[in-house]
């Protein structure tokens, strides 16, 4: 079938383009204007934004602990909508099926659960299989887990510990690698109560920095195109901007996406010791162009912190409202489930507000911070068109802040900020820079070639309004979303990465396992046949 | 053999389906109970619950909510067996029936060898409330036994005793509740196991409670046991499927949960479920009220109905008969596991999609 989007102002910055044009789309794929063909179907989208589908490097939709966090706050989403016969399930509020109808609502269509325990992968494949509509993608994670400590402590090569990331990426069929307070939860199982970079993890006797050195190496050798993803230690703390400066300079120059980064922009002033250093970390972020971070806005409301930061979230958990949490010691990292209302009259909750917005607006590259709450760590995903109103608007700012402790403000630059995000440069971070990150040449744009993910927006002064409800949006070249309503479900792929490697390290993994664990390790394999959709996958190319 | 019987006389697996579909599309509130079955399985018996706007419930759910309210009511810290394994340096274990709940318990946690990343390397200490008669030690480690009368009084007693705080006791008892308490405190990586029909929420609660204060000082964690026939599978699937675990309704159209109104045998004694599909594939469980309702069961062959049911229809046991995935107790995740004597014996899915596909398809 043959479709047109016809006379839409089309926004792709892959593309340098922002003009008035028509979109063809064949089957899944964008295409050039076809010579003496009319189209089966046209849409006259005059007056409209059309842009490629958003893309979520890093929003927590799926796996164990997200499921904890369901189970934990069942007074939090309460149903009260009828079921729509062409939608099952998705009434139920925060089953996956909503997840995937409202991210499709906004615009979205790929989204990157950021946080999968290699145990635990199976589960969190079978969750992302039930979120309809969008292409999804897991980030694996490494790094206090007993095998590769032990790796590091016996001062093994490199290329062992390249070898035990490919294999276990290919096991749980991850995008990426994520690492998480690296040593901090295995630490904590040792009783330590915080965890800095250059802090050793006991009886392994290797720091952070040397974990995050040599899972970076890995990711590179591998030529896995996301790199490491790291979620830093001491999150949340004041004064925990030198951490993030110290770790930056621990890049070495090397690629090295940094998760969350509102978390770790907090300076040490003021009278609760607490003020925003996120002018500071900016300026770290704008002079090293081998980082790139997402923020993780803080918004204002009830939310849960879900996190595989053990270590952190078991500090947190005196700050439970309402008061119950829950802490997992797992294999490897585990994680923490603290539930959390972010209050606007918060002088500590204002500052991180604000740091997050300090963040979106005093990084100058588009292309090297994302667009993220950390959902639902920082606000739950469904903030994101409030969230876009406040980089696009200073006035929207404007108002915010001066409903918020005046206190809190001083100790940001925030009033001092003029930028509005443009459509172009918002093209840029959550379409554009997204797909670059994650090595998805295949979307993010709007050229012949791509796949047709595409959003159509209705401008409106009310820049909320228009994100919250796209006019259609397009899924492999199929309307899922008219109106701002989700039409039917369609069942997206999940996207991997599959590097090679040596599989000797396969022969030490399972005698490993069997050794300590007194199990199989092939138990925890993620086999395609038993997810309840044909095909399930999709291979990212890892580049040579 | 008939894989099917409609009215106990043989059917084909066609009839069945189709029979189960018109039972359970005439109901006004069906119920769907047992769902001992595999991830494919409560998948598709929330998914048709839902079309249904049936209720769900799980056979083994009392046992499952004695945990999970104390989870969303309190909050919970929790563990795994390989942590357990691996690090634990002190057991304390809460409950008489813990080897009959898990019979492979201590040798999964093997607390007769060193714990493997325990900086001290020493000998493994096992406490043990509510002790199994005649388990005076394990695997070389002996145990010290505390007797509980009564459970949550022990408890509280024994964790008034590790804050040091004064209990109104008797001496002998105190004196052996401080001994323990002395070895809880010194526990480096200690893990609290408990499990099986003696402990209510009221226990779980205190236990988990002595298990925070523990961490003030040190660290401490749990390992509850939970229930068999993929009860921690089902409450994972409901979770995602849902938001909620079972024991929820879509009689309204959307998810809504209560562990009262919800419960199966309830729903059918009181005669608001008007008709109930049971699955029970790991056992040969049948349902335990007693009031008639029109029932269709999927169950294997060594079921045994005092009368026959509507519908019944043969099913193959996960991971035997047919591939399956559920909940691995030892391996505390939801795993993947081959059939081990693969045979042609249908599975729940399969059955439940050929029901689903006669009122209007499946998810
Ligand atoms: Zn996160």
């Amino acid at each position: 079938m043959l479709v047109l989007l016809k006379g839409g102002r089309i926004v792709d910055p892959v593309h340098q383009r922002d003009e008035v044009g028509d979109i063809w789309i064949e089957e899944s794929r964008i295409v050039a204007a076809p010579q003496g063909r009319q189209p089966d179907v046209t849409y006259d989208v005059s007056g409209k934004i059309v842009m490629a589908g958003a893309i979520d490097i890093h929003s927590h939709i799926a796996g164990g602990n997200v499921n904890t966090a369901r189970l934990l706050l069942p007074e939090l989403h309460r149903g009260h909508s009828p079921r729509s016969p062409a939608l099952p399930l998705a009434t139920g509020r925060w089953s996956t099926f909503e997840t995937g109808c409202t991210y499709a609502t906004m615009g979205f269509t790929t989204v990157v659960e950021p946080a999968v325990a290699p145990h635990q992968a199976l589960q969190g494949h079978l969750e992302l299989a039930d979120v309809p509509i969008l292409d999804k993608g897991a980030l694996t994670i490494l790094g206090n887990d007993d095998f590769l400590l032990g790796l590091l402590r016996d001062n093994e090569n490199q290329a062992a510990i390249t070898d035990y990331v490919a294999s276990t990426l290919a096991a749980t069929n991850g995008l990426g690698l994520k690492v998480i307070n690296p040593g901090g939860a295995t630490a904590f199982k040792y009783n330590a109560r915080s965890f800095g970079l250059d802090d050793v993890v006991p009886f392994y006797g290797v720091t952070s920095r040397r974990i995050i050195e040599a899972l970076q190496q890995a990711i590179m050798d591998l030529h896995v195109p996301h790199p490491l993803h790291l979620h830093c230690n001491n999150l949340g703390l004041p004064g925990n901007v030198e951490t993030a400066l110290a770790t930056i300079e621990a890049a070495r120059g090397k690629p090295l996406h940094f998760a969350h980064i509102q978390f770790y922009a907090y300076g040490s002033e003021g009278d609760l010791g607490f003020s925003s250093g996120a002018a500071e970390l900016a300026a770290a972020i704008n002079a090293h162009p081998n980082v790139t971070v997402d923020v993780g806005q803080a918004m204002f409301g009830q939310t849960v912190t879900i996190s595989s930061d053990v270590l952190r979230q078991f500090n947190g958990v005196s700050t439970a409202k309402p008061r119950k949490s829950v802490i997992f010691d797992g294999d490897a990292n585990g994680g923490g489930i603290v539930p959390y209302l972010y209050r606007e009259t918060d002088v500590v909750n204002a500052i991180q507000w604000a740091c997050g917005l300090e963040l979106f607006l005093l990084v100058d590259d588009p292309w090297r911070v994302f667009f993220t709450t950390d959902h639902p760590n920082g606000a739950p995903f469904t903030t994101y068109p409030n969230l876009f109103a406040l980089i696009m608007s200073r006035q929207a700012r404007a108002e915010a802040v001066a409903r918020q402790p005046q206190d809190a403000v001083a100790l940001t630059t925030l009033s001092s900020i003029d930028r509005e995000y443009t459509l172009n440069e918002i093209a840029i971070m959550t379409r554009a820079s997204p797909a670059k990150l994650l090595g998805l040449t295949d979307r993010g744009h709007l050229a012949p070639g791509g796949l047709a993910d595409i959003a159509v927006y209705t401008p409106d002064a009310d820049i909320a309004k228009m994100f919250r409800a796209a006019h259609l949006v397009f899924k492999d070249g199929e309307v899922v979303v008219r109106d701002g309503r989700v039409t039917h479900y369609r069942w997206g792929k999940t996207l991997k990465v599959k590097p090679g490697y040596d599989p000797a390290i396969d022969r030490r993994l399972t005698g490993y396992y069997e050794q300590h664990y007194g199990l199989s390790h092939n138990m925890f394999a993620v086999p395609d046949h038993v997810l309840p959709h044909a095909e399930p996958f999709q291979e990212v190319a890892c580049s040579r | 053999m008939s894989e099917a019987e409609v009215d106990g006389k043989p059917a084909s697996i066609e009839e069945a389906t189709e029979c189960a579909a018109a039972i359970l599309s005439r109901a006004r509130l069906p119920v769907i109970a047992g769902l001992g079955t595999d991830i494919a399985g409560i998948r598709g018996s929330i998914a048709l619950a839902e079309r249904l706007h049936g209720a769900y419930d799980h056979m083994h759910s009392a046992r499952i909510f004695s945990d999970l309210d104390v989870l969303r009511q309190f909050g919970l810290m929790f563990t795994t067996p390989n942590e357990a394994r691996l690090r634990a340096d002190v057991l304390l274990c809460v409950g008489p029936d813990l080897t009959r709940v898990w019979p492979q318990l201590f040798e999964r946690l093997a607390p007769g060898e060193l714990p493997v990343f325990d900086l001290a390397q020493q000998k493994r200490k096992i406490v043990w409330i509510a002790p199994e008669p005649g388990l005076g030690e394990i695997a070389g480690v002996p145990v010290v036994p505390i007797e509980a009368p009564d459970l949550v009084t022990t408890l509280g007693g024994l964790r008034a005793r590790v804050a040091e705080r004064p209990v109104a006791l008797d001496d002998a008892i105190t004196q052996k509740l401080d001994a323990a308490a002395d070895i809880l405190r010194k526990a480096r990586f200690g893990v609290a196991v408990w499990g099986g029909a003696a402990l209510d929420k009221l226990s779980v609660e205190m236990l988990q409670g002595l298990v925070l204060d523990l961490n003030k000082t040190t660290r401490f964690t749990g390992l509850a046991l939970g229930a068999e026939s993929n009860a921690a599978g089902a409450v994972q699937a409901s979770g995602w499927m849902t938001g909620f675990p079972m024991r929820t309704s879509f009689g309204r159209g959307y998810p809504d949960h209560d562990t009262w109104r919800f419960d199966a045998t309830r729903l059918v004694e009181s005669g608001e479920a008007d008709a109930a599909l049971w699955v029970s594939a790991y056992e040969a469980e049948t349902p335990s009220w007693t009031r008639h309702v029109p029932l269709v069961a999927l169950v294997p062959a060594e079921a045994h109905f005092a009368q026959p049911p509507a519908v019944r229809i043969d099913i193959g046991r996960p991971a035997v008969d047919h591939d399956g995935v559920d909940y691995s107790r030892e391996a505390a995740a939801i795993v993947a596991r081959k059939a081990s004597h693969p045979s042609n014996k249908a599975s729940v899915a399969a059955v439940l999609l050929r029901i689903a596909q006669q009122i209007g398809g499946a998810l």
